[in-house]
């Protein structure tokens, strides 16, 4: 039983993933739907579109490491979609696509002044943040849908490397751009956060922030910088959004943040902080994706999609204090 | 000197408000004509109410986000049921609901052991997207109109624009509820040991303090207080949609922290969000006679939100260190 427990506190990702994965294998039976779930193309597609959202994922977890948060990658996620495509007015594609990704930067940079340097409270702090970039981005786009012209521009989100993106027996469709992007963050940040000294030193800082000044480690600049990596992934998540729809739109504001930021804790991350990895992180962000899917092919009206998510999440916030407290009274 | 230095830092957000006020009065003189004041007067209902509840959640030294998806699902539910189960019926079962509501955020926050403001902001954020799509199950994502009643909805006319002599129903309202949580924070000891948790948990709790139950209480309150704005508020606009809550936790926040109540916990009064909520509506009211587009003023509710938590925090930097 408490084995049990274990492994259901412990690999909660996992254990979500594989009630997903059961359930869906007995859906065409029990609910009289298809069973498109396990074709190809729908595992692919469900990868491109939890891409994203890991991307995003992958700066957060380090700010959720170091025992901060970001709630404000939503606001910067419409308002980079919008700039990247609004910028091209203006200036060549490369150049608007690396202004929108550098605002990111930037927005990330003033979170980090005022949570790290001022010593606010990272939460309300960057949920503020995240409030006024979503009025920005309302502003910009007049609180419609800015559409793309360049079709260079949506290749990006939608092409294919390896293949021609088409599905047929025996035909290899090719691997979608995003996906790829995906995996070299992905690559790029595990490298970072298990060898690297600055990764080490989150988890350090997230361990216990005291121990680790006295320690002699930069606090500020390590946690500062968290931030500002978390910035302009989100910007960098945005432009990849916009180019995926090929529009821009401010709609896509507070619960974005909300469910990357649920996503790392379900892979195992913390909001206690020093725990958790970019792997965790993937996993967790990759039963967000699942859920979507699988829900949409259950055929759930999206009221009680958007229940049944929140409902996930308050389970998995539980959960993690729970585990906290129990911890807590071990000691 | 010092002295006026001090007081401007204390009282920066105040200042500029006032200052904006000021500028506003100049260049829009329509901002000091009775009918503008009259208008300031009215939208005071809702936002206050709901403020009041959260001025407990924060003095408490936690934070509630779920305000939004109880003021939806309250709205929706109560109109819903004056045909069935009449003025009053439908009135009871929609404070309760809300209580209930307030009340299901503290349970799941001391089951889970929840002890920080993180903590509680995201379960609270959670249940709030719950609450607000049970409105929309509910409703059917429909909006309901006071003249689709069969019923008399006479009460809730007279909450909604009716008066008492010089005042608005909605203003006697606020009046009674302040006053009874005034008395309630001040002179009675479970609202002495809600001020005691947000102080200090731990010290709370060892000093034999009811710390769970004060968590109870503040969520229930919060949530008792978010439906009755949400009475007030479909009351005075006839109308309720399952979205008519969205942005009103925001807004009860920043009031509150602008008011000057400490997002610590521990400190603060209703007195204060009263002047919090005063200054929000003012602001948002120069900002639409200066024409700057509602867009550009979620901007700005943001940038002061940030602004107020940053100057608070660094008061309490600046106190750590004398």
């Amino acid at each position: 039983m408490n084995n049990l427990y274990r492994l259901f506190v412990r690999q909660k990702a996992l254990v979500a993933i594989v009630i997903i994965l059961v359930v869906m294998a007995m859906a065409p039976g029990l609910f009289s739907v298809g069973d498109q779930f396990y074709s190809a193309y729908n595992l692919l597609d469900m990868l491109n579109s939890s891409s994203i959202l890991m991307i995003l994922g992958f700066g957060v977890s380090l700010t959720i490491i170091s025992g901060g948060c970001d709630l404000s990658i939503g606001g910067i996620l419409v308002v980079a979609g919008i700039l990247s495509i609004q910028l091209q007015d203006f200036m060549p594609m490369p150049l608007a696509l690396l202004l929108a990704v550098l605002f990111g930067t930037l927005v990330g940079f003033v979170n980090g002044f005022l949570v790290v340097h001022q010593k606010t409270e990272p939460f309300i702090i960057t949920l503020g943040v995240g409030l006024m970039l979503t009025g920005v981005a309302q502003q910009l786009s007049d609180a419609h849908p800015v559409p793309a012209k360049n079709p260079d521009f949506m290749q990006i989100g939608n092409g294919y490397l390896f293949g021609d993106g088409t599905f047929a027996d025996g035909h290899f469709p090719g691997i979608p751009n995003l996906v790829i992007i995906m995996l070299v963050c992905f690559v790029l940040f595990a490298w970072l956060m298990r060898y690297t000294a600055f990764g080490r030193n989150l988890y350090a800082i997230g361990g216990d922030y005291d121990v680790a000044r006295y320690s002699g480690i930069d606090v500020i600049k390590n946690k500062w910088m968290t931030l500002v990596i978390s910035g302009t992934m989100a910007a960098l998540g945005g432009v990849l959004l916009s180019s995926k729809l090929n529009t821009g739109s401010a709609v896509y504001g507070d619960f974005t943040a909300l469910v990357v930021n649920c996503g790392a804790v379900v892979g195992g991350t913390s909001f206690a902080g020093g725990v958790g990895g970019i792997p965790q992180s993937a996993l967790g962000l990759l039963v967000f994706g699942l859920l979507d899917n699988a829900m949409n092919m259950l055929t759930i009206p999206s009221w009680y999609q958007v229940m049944l998510k929140g409902a996930v999440i308050v389970a998995i916030l539980w959960l993690d204090s729970y585990t906290q407290k129990r911890k807590r009274e071990l000691v | 000197m010092r002295a006026l230095g001090s007081i401007l830092k204390d009282y920066l957000v105040l200042v500029m408000i006032l200052g904006l006020a000021l500028i506003t009065a100049v260049i829009q003189p329509k901002f000091i004509s009775p009918a503008n004041l009259v208008n300031i007067m009215r939208q005071f209902g809702p936002l206050i109410l709901v403020s009041l509840g959260m001025t407990f959640v924060i003095i408490g030294g936690f934070i509630d986000l779920s305000v939004a998806g109880t003021i939806n699902l309250v709205a929706v539910v109560t109109i819903s049921l004056i045909d069935p189960l009449g003025q009053a019926g439908a009135l009871a079962t929609g404070l309760f609901l809300g209580s209930v509501c307030g009340a299901m955020n503290a349970v799941l926050i001391l089951t889970g052991g929840a002890t920080t403001q993180a903590e509680a902001l995201f379960i609270t954020f959670g249940m709030s997207t719950v609450y607000s799509s049970f409105a929309l199950i509910y409703s059917g994502g429909s909006t309901r109109h006071f003249w689709d009643l069969t019923t008399s909805h006479s009460v809730f006319d007279s909450i909604g624009a009716g008066d008492v002599g010089p005042l608005s129903v909605s203003f006697i309202i606020f009046l009674v509820a302040l006053a009874i949580l005034w008395i309630f924070h001040t002179r009675t000891a479970a609202g002495r040991a809600i001020s005691l948790t947000g102080g200090n948990k731990t010290a709370a709790r060892l000093a034999g303090v009811p710390v769970d139950r004060s968590i109870v209480l503040i969520y229930t309150i919060g949530g008792f207080m978010a439906a009755l704005g949400a009475i007030v508020l479909f009351s005075r606009i006839t109308t309720a949609a399952p979205v008519i809550g969205f942005g009103f936790e925001t807004n009860a926040i920043l009031a509150v922290v602008v008011g000057g109540t400490t997002l610590k916990g521990g400190k603060g009064s209703v007195l204060r969000t009263v002047m919090g909520v005063l200054l929000v509506i003012m602001l948002n009211n120069c900002l639409n006679l200066l024409g700057v587009s509602s867009y550009m003023q979620w901007a700005a509710r943001g940038l002061i939100l940030v602004f107020a938590i940053w100057l608070d925090n660094r008061k309490e930097v600046q106190g750590n260190q004398l």
